[in-house]
């Protein structure tokens, strides 16, 4: 390692050692140890980097209390994050009805179609031959007898 | 609370939270745009700035991908860059770049010492760092600020500026022989006031 490329490395990646490349890490310091003008470099760079890390930030008397009082916007959720938000909130007490009533909305939306649609079954057919049938069976009526009638 | 916790009280609207990031990053937030751009008033607008946007698009950081602090020295250099464009002030800075090039040729000797006449204490050294580090062009300011004074890794700096790690320690180095070469002029000229002269020239 050349002391150019020594200078290189501690301009652009500082002079801790530790934040120079592993590899070249061995290079800077055996440079170090054997050559004077390195140490000098070294040294300089070293300097150069605490003296800027003295500079003291300017103080801006009022101006957090101008920030802090600035209007801020009202925050605009999406819908999405609204109806998240009402669905997990922040409140222990709602986070357990807020979930059960949204289940629910599907059993409520089919009562609703159901109720308005009748998606082709007609009333007759329903007084004549369905309800009919449907009330046989879930009467739980023994029909074996009946049958050994006919049989018979 | 964590900078995760904060934010995501803040994106719910709570100025609480609010308050507590701008209480904890007002002052290096501020430094830094007055480096960048050099007067209290613009400081302070553009540092305004920044926490409004802040508090806009907080939904916007992703921890994953960048520190609380980052995100916001990014959106602070993004609005002075902006600034500093729409003032017309880079133009200047360029031509005082193209002089402290000129500067560093002068002395090639690889041994530019700013401690070569034991100029003076440290605290006159430092007014002079602190002078010569506003005569370097932005990209420069803003590297030495992000990397040396702000202590960022050169990763997290390079992610504020938008330029590679490359590029970035290419600025870094770029901008510590400036540094040397206008502080070394200083002494040589055995003030300040030459070199402000020349530049205003």
């Amino acid at each position: 390692m050349t002391l150019e490329d020594f200078k290189q490395t501690i301009e652009s990646l500082g002079t801790d050692p530790a934040h120079w490349p592993i590899d070249t890490r061995v290079q800077c310091e055996m440079l170090l140890e054997s050559n004077s003008d390195a140490r000098l470099l070294l040294n300089e760079q070293s300097e150069l980097d605490l003296l800027l890390q003295k500079i003291e930030a300017p103080v801006f008397l009022g101006l957090e209390t101008r920030i802090l009082n600035q209007d801020l916007p009202p925050r605009q959720q999406s819908v999405i994050d609204n109806i998240v938000q009402w669905l997990i909130p922040d409140q222990l007490g709602a986070q357990l009805w807020r979930p059960a009533v949204a289940a629910c909305l599907p059993l409520v939306f089919g009562v609703l179609v159901g109720n308005f649609f009748s998606f082709g079954v007609t009333e007759q057919e329903l007084a004549l031959e369905y309800w009919d049938d449907e009330l046989a069976l879930l009467s739980f009526n023994d029909f074996s007898s009946d049958l050994d009638e006919a049989e018979l | 609370m964590t900078d995760e916790e904060l934010m995501l009280a803040i994106c719910k609207g709570d100025q609480s939270a609010y308050q507590a990031v701008v209480k904890e990053h007002l002052k290096p937030i501020s430094h830094y745009a007055y480096r960048l751009l050099g007067n209290q008033k613009d400081t302070e607008d553009i540092t305004q700035e920044t926490f409004l946007k802040l508090w806009i698009n907080a939904a916007t950081w992703k921890p994953e991908k960048s520190k609380l602090t980052t995100w916001i020295h990014r959106i602070t250099h993004n609005l002075c860059v902006d600034y500093l464009r729409k003032h017309s002030r880079v133009q200047t800075q360029d031509n005082f770049e193209e002089y402290l090039v000129d500067s560093s040729e002068e002395t090639n000797d690889g041994n530019a010492r700013f401690t070569q006449r034991d100029l003076c204490r440290d605290s006159e050294k430092i007014r002079i760092l602190d002078s010569a580090l506003n005569q370097l062009p932005e990209s420069q300011r803003s590297a030495i600020m992000l990397c040396t004074v702000q202590n960022f890794s050169n990763k997290e700096a390079a992610v504020i500026m938008d330029v590679s790690v490359k590029a970035l320690e290419s600025i870094i180095a770029r901008a510590k022989r400036s540094l040397k070469s206008i502080i070394r002029t200083m002494a040589d000229n055995g003030n300040t006031g030459e070199l402000l002269k020349k530049q205003k020239v």
